[in-house]
C-alpha cells in the first residue's frame, strides 16, 4: 500500500509541476451560500417548523396532542431513548408502549422511534443527530415514525452555521424530512429505507 | 443506404420514441426544477458557481497537500486510510478487507466510484454477495441492466417494466404501482441490511481539515448500510476533497439544488471516524480507499477542470444531446457532457472507442451554464476533439475532411473561384454528391447556391460610391 | 468558462467599420450581408469590405483539426489586419473571433496570440455593435409582424440576444414572442449536423415544435447558421418555416417607412 501511496503522490507531483497559474482559495463571506428567505430575521421556532411542513415533516410543541397523534396513527408501541422514557411515558399520555431497548430481530415491531436531536436547522427544516445524542441510530432511522425531540434553544438559522457547528461528534446526520425517493417514473414516494414520517418535539428537555 | 455512422448517433436512431420520450420529460423537469429554486433561494447564482468552481480548482492545483492532510485527520479520528493506484487494486483491497473480518454479505449505497472499478461483480466472483441499495440501483441490479443516468438510474424505466422485473424476482405478484414497488423494496432491502456484515459506500465530498467524508442521499439507505452494519469502507476518488468544513455549506447547498431542485437531500451524514464511544450501532472499523483510476493522469492533462465535478447531474439534465440519445448512448459509467468528457479520459489507451463522444455535440454551452463548480465543458470537448484528431482517429460519421476547406479558406482567389463554381455542385447526380452534403440533403432542402453574389452587389455599390 | 474580459469601447460618431460578411452569406445568404451593410449605412457607418476575406476558422476549429484551423484564422488575421471595428452578422463567428480564437492559438508563437486579441477585442456581432457599440436602442421604421425570436447558442454570456431583443421590440408594429424551452440548441452546430445526423435531426425537430407553437409570421436570429438548419429541416419535412436574419428585420423595418437607402 505504502508503495502504491507513493506512486500516487509522485504522480500528482509530476502532474501539478506543470501547472503554470495555480489558483488560490478564495476568500468568501461565511453567509454567502444562505437563501434569502433564511436571511429575513424571524423566530427560529417558527422557521423551522415552517420549513420542516414545506419538507411534509411534521412540527409539535405538546406531547401530550404527539401522543394523540400517534394514537390516531395507530402507532402505539414504539422504540424511546431511555433517558427520555420517564418523561414521555406520562407526557405522551395512555395507550402507547414505550420500549427503551431495541431488539434487532423485531425491528419491524417498533411503531416509532424517539430519539434526541442535538439540535435543527431553520432555513431546512433539517434535524441533527449525532452518535453522542442519539441513543440508537438504528431507534431513529427504521421505525416508519421517527420523533426527534429538540431544544428550541439548539436551532441554528442555517445550513453553514450547523456546519460551523459539527464539533468533534465522528457521526452527524442532517434529515431534513421524511425519506423519499422519485426514482419510478419520477413519482415521490415516502418511507423507502428510512422513516416516511419525520416528527420533530420542540421541548426543553430534548437537551441532555 | 448503409454506411458508417458514429456510435452514438446510431444509438440515437434505434431509440424508441417511448424511450426518448421518457429521458425527454425527466430531464426537463429535473432542468426546470433546478432553476426555479436556485433563483428562488439566491439573487445571484452564477456568482455562487463561479466561487465554488475556484474553490475546486484550487483543491485540484494543490491535491497532493490535501491528500495528505485528509489522510492525517482520518487517522488521527481512527480510521484507516487505503490507496488504490487503479481498479484492480482498488477492488483487491476492498476484498482484503472483508476477507479479514470473514465477511460474506455486504450492502452498497450508489458510487459512481465503485460502478468505475465495478466492484460489485468482482465481489460476487469471489464469493461475496454485493446488494445494491439505492432502489434505482436495485432495480438495475436485478435486471443486469446499467444505469442512465448519474442520479436517476432508472429514467428510462417506467413503473410497467420495474413491476415485471419484481415478479421475476418473487418479490410478489405484479403489481406497477410506485408506492407498492417502494414498499416493497424497503421490506426485502431492510432485512438485508441487518444480515450484511459491511457497508459499502463512496463520498460526495471529503473535508480535508477535518477528514469528514459527506454522504447525500434521499432515501436514507446509506445511513442503513452504516447503522446496521459494523464495518465500513468508502471508495473515494481522489478529486473528492473540499480544504475546509466551511467550503462544504457552499457545496451542500449547490448540490442539492443543482441535482433535484431541493434545498437540501433528506440525509446529509458527515462521517469522521467509526461510530462515538457509547453509540451501539455502526461501524467499529472505518476504511477510506482513496482511488486514483486515471484521476492523476487527467490532472496532468488539458482537461483538468473536468475533476471538479460533484456529480450533480445538471447537464445531463439539460444537455439537448443527452435528451435525444440518453444515458446508455455514452457506453460508460458517467454520461451527458460530463461523461463525453470523463468517459474517453478515463477509457485511457481505449480512447478511440469513445472518441465519438466529444464531437457528438453542437457545443451549446447550456452544460457550462447550469455546472454548480463552472466546468468550461465546451472547451474540453474542443480539446478532446484536437486530441482525437492528433491521435488519427478516424470519425465515422459524414463530416467532412477539413483539408480542402483550410486550402480554399486562406486562398482568396481559390475561394472566389469556389464560390462561382460552387453552383455546379447542385448539378451533380446524388451519388456523386459528396458524402457530406448528401447526408444534409437527407434530413434539409438545401438553399439555392448564390456564390458570389454578395460580392458582385458590393462591388457595384463601391463604385457608385464616391 | 473562459471570457475574452476585453472591454470593447464604445464609438458614438460615425466610425468606418469592416464587414465580415460570413462563408454562409457569401455562400447561401447574399441577402443578409446586404441588409447588414443597409442597416450599418443608415447608422452612418462607413462600411469596407476587404475582399480577401474568406472564413473565421469556425468549422475546422470545431471539428479539432485545430492546424487547418489555424491556417485559415491567421488568414483572417491578416485580412482584418487594420484598426477599424469589424462586425459580422452571426454571433457565432464574432464568438470565434472573440473566444475560439483565443484557444486555437495557446501555445502558439507571441504574433499569432497578440493578433488574435487584438482582433477579437474590436470584433462585434451586429445587434450587439448597434446597441451596446453605437448606443442605439430604438430601431425607426414599422413591421407588422409577429416574430419568434431564437437565441443562438452562441449568445450564451453574450449582450447578443438581449441586443437584438432590445431592437426588434422597439420596433414599431413588431410583437416579439420568445421560443419554449429557448435554452435548447437548435442542432446545427455545424459539421455535427453532418457527422451526428439522427441527433441533429431530433433536437431541430423539437425546435421547430417550438416555434409553431408560438404561430409566428417568421422566425428570426441573428445567426444565419441556426436558419438554415432550421428552415431546411422544416422544409423537407412539409412544414415550411419563413426565416428573417435580425439584418433583414431591421432593414424591412427602414424601407417600409422610406427610410432606407436602397
Amino acid at each position: 500500500m505504502s508503495e502504491t501511496r507513493r506512486l500516487i503522490f509522485e504522480r500528482l507531483k509530476t502532474a501539478l509541476g506543470g501547472v503554470a497559474d495555480k489558483k488560490p482559495l478564495p476568500d468568501y463571506p461565511a453567509d454567502v451560500a444562505v437563501s434569502l428567505g433564511a436571511r429575513v430575521p424571524g423566530d427560529p421556532v417558527a422557521r423551522f417548523c415552517q420549513s420542516l411542513e414545506a419538507v411534509r415533516g411534521r412540527a409539535f410543541t405538546d406531547p401530550a396532542a404527539l401522543g394523540a397523534w400517534l394514537k390516531e396513527r395507530r402507532a402505539t408501541r414504539g422504540y424511546c431513548d431511555p433517558a427520555l422514557v420517564s418523561w414521555l411515558t406520562t407526557a405522551l399520555g395512555d395507550g402507547l408502549t414505550l420500549e427503551s431497548t431495541l431488539a434487532r430481530e423485531r425491528i419491524d415491531d417498533y411503531q416509532f422511534g424517539i430519539t434526541r436531536a442535538r439540535g435543527a436547522v431553520a432555513e431546512t427544516g433539517s434535524l441533527i443527530l449525532d452518535d453522542a445524542t442519539t441513543s440508537r441510530r438504528l431507534g431513529a432511522l427504521a421505525p416508519w415514525i421517527h420523533i426527534a425531540v429538540v431544544s428550541p434553544g439548539r436551532i441554528l438559522p442555517d445550513v453553514g452555521s450547523a456546519i460551523a457547528a459539527l464539533g468533534g461528534d465522528p457521526n452527524v446526520i442532517f434529515c431534513t424530512g421524511p425519506s423519499k425517493t422519485a426514482d419510478v417514473e419520477g413519482i415521490l414516494i415516502e418511507g423507502v429505507h428510512g422513516p416516511g414520517e419525520q416528527v420533530a418535539l420542540i421541548h426543553l428537555f430534548g437537551a441532555p | 443506404m448503409s454506411r458508417p455512422e458514429e456510435p452514438i448517433d446510431r444509438f440515437a436512431a434505434a431509440q424508441s420514441e417511448s424511450r426518448r420520450s421518457a429521458v425527454r420529460l425527466g430531464s426537463k423537469a429535473g432542468h426546470e426544477k433546478r432553476t426555479e429554486v436556485l433563483f428562488r433561494d439566491y439573487a445571484d447564482p452564477d456568482s455562487l458557481r463561479r466561487l465554488a468552481g475556484e474553490i475546486k480548482q484550487h483543491t485540484l492545483d494543490h491535491l497532493d497537500l490535501y491528500l495528505e492532510r485528509a489522510q492525517a485527520r482520518l487517522e488521527a479520528n481512527g480510521a484507516k486510510v487505503h490507496f488504490a493506484a487503479d481498479a484492480e487494486e482498488a477492488c483487491r483491497t476492498v476484498l482484503g478487507i472483508l476477507q479479514g473480518r470473514g465477511a460474506q454479505r455486504v450492502v452498497k449505497t450508489k458510487s459512481m466510484a465503485t460502478e468505475e472499478i465495478e466492484l460489485g461483480a468482482f465481489l460476487e466472483r469471489h464469493g461475496v454477495e454485493s446488494l445494491e441499495t439505492d432502489l434505482g440501483e436495485f432495480i438495475v441490479q436485478l435486471d443486469a441492466d446499467k444505469p442512465s443516468h448519474i442520479v436517476k438510474p432508472i429514467m428510462h424505466k417506467d413503473r410497467r417494466e420495474v413491476a415485471r422485473t419484481f415478479e421475476g424476482h418473487g418479490l410478489g405478484a405484479y403489481d406497477d404501482t410506485p408506492e407498492v414497488i417502494t414498499r416493497r423494496a424497503r421490506e426485502h432491502l431492510r432485512r438485508k441490511y441487518l444480515e450484511a456484515d459491511a457497508g459499502i459506500t463512496g463520498a460526495n465530498f471529503v473535508s480535508a481539515e477535518s477528514g469528514r467524508l459527506v454522504l447525500v442521499t434521499n432515501e436514507g439507505n446509506s445511513r442503513f448500510c452504516l447503522a446496521a452494519t459494523r464495518c465500513h469502507i468508502a471508495v473515494v476518488g481522489i478529486e473528492k476533497l473540499v480544504p475546509r468544513d466551511r467550503d462544504l455549506g457552499l457545496f451542500l447547498n449547490l448540490l442539492a439544488r443543482s441535482a433535484t431542485g431541493q434545498s437540501l437531500s433528506v440525509y446529509t451524514e458527515f462521517i469522521a471516524g467509526p461510530r462515538g464511544a457509547g453509540q451501539p450501532d455502526g461501524p467499529e472499523e472505518m476504511h477510506v480507499i482513496f482511488l486514483d483510476g486515471g484521476r492523476s493522469e487527467i490532472l496532468a492533462g488539458d482537461a483538468r477542470e473536468i475533476l471538479r465535478c460533484i456529480r450533480c447531474g445538471a447537464c445531463l439534465n439539460v444537455c439537448p444531446v443527452y435528451r435525444q440519445a440518453s444515458g446508455h448512448a455514452y457506453r460508460g459509467v458517467y454520461s451527458g457532457p460530463v461523461g463525453a468528457v470523463l468517459t474517453p479520459l478515463l477509457a485511457g489507451e481505449r480512447f478511440p472507442e469513445f472518441a465519438d463522444l466529444p464531437r457528438a455535440s453542437s457545443l451549446c454551452g447550456a452544460c457550462n451554464e447550469v455546472c454548480p463548480v463552472d466546468i468550461p465543458i465546451p472547451d474540453l470537448l474542443l480539446r478532446l476533439r484536437d486530441r482525437g484528431k492528433r491521435a488519427g482517429v478516424k470519425p465515422a460519421g459524414a463530416a467532412p475532411s477539413m483539408k480542402t476547406f483550410a486550402r480554399l479558406a486562406s486562398r482568396p482567389a481559390a475561394w472566389r473561384r469556389a464560390l462561382r463554381a460552387g453552383r455546379l455542385l447542385g448539378l451533380l447526380p446524388g451519388p456523386l454528391r459528396p458524402r457530406a452534403l448528401r447526408v444534409w440533403e437527407s434530413n434539409h432542402v438545401l438553399p439555392p447556391w448564390r456564390g458570389g453574389a454578395f460580392r458582385a452587389w458590393m462591388a457595384e455599390r463601391k463604385r457608385k460610391q464616391p | 468558462m473562459q471570457r475574452s474580459g476585453f472591454v470593447k469601447v464604445p464609438q458614438m460618431k460615425a466610425p468606418r467599420v469592416q464587414l465580415m460578411a460570413t462563408c454562409l452569406a457569401d455562400a447561401f445568404f447574399d441577402d443578409v450581408a446586404r441588409a447588414t451593410v443597409e442597416v450599418l449605412e443608415h447608422l452612418g457607418c462607413e462600411v469596407s469590405f476587404p475582399e480577401d476575406q474568406t472564413c473565421c476558422s469556425q468549422p475546422a476549429f470545431n471539428s479539432g483539426d485545430w492546424p487547418a484551423a489555424r491556417s485559415v484564422a491567421r488568414h483572417c488575421l491578416r485580412v482584418f489586419n487594420d484598426a477599424a471595428p469589424v462586425v459580422v452578422p452571426s454571433g457565432s463567428c464574432a464568438r470565434m473571433v472573440s473566444h475560439g480564437a483565443l484557444l486555437l492559438f495557446e501555445g502558439e508563437g507571441e504574433a499569432d496570440r497578440a493578433g488574435a486579441a487584438e482582433l477579437a477585442q474590436r470584433t462585434w456581432e451586429l445587434g450587439d455593435f448597434v446597441v451596446r457599440g453605437l448606443g442605439v436602442a430604438r430601431w425607426p421604421g414599422r413591421l407588422g409582424m409577429r416574430l419568434a425570436f431564437h437565441r443562438s447558442c452562441h449568445s450564451r454570456g453574450t449582450a447578443y440576444a438581449d441586443g437584438a431583443l432590445t431592437l426588434l421590440r422597439s420596433i414599431e408594429g413588431v410583437e416579439g414572442v420568445e421560443l419554449g424551452a429557448g435554452e435548447q440548441c437548435c442542432g446545427f452546430g455545424g459539421t455535427f449536423s453532418v457527422a451526428f445526423p439522427h441527433l441533429s435531426r431530433g433536437m431541430g425537430t423539437l425546435k421547430i415544435e417550438h416555434v409553431l407553437a408560438t404561430a409566428p409570421d417568421a422566425l428570426v436570429s441573428g445567426d444565419s447558421s441556426c436558419l438554415m438548419h432550421v428552415a431546411g429541416l422544416a422544409d423537407r419535412t412539409g412544414r415550411p418555416l419563413r426565416t428573417l436574419h435580425l439584418a433583414q428585420v431591421l432593414r424591412d423595418a427602414l424601407r417600409a417607412s422610406g427610410e432606407a437607402s436602397a
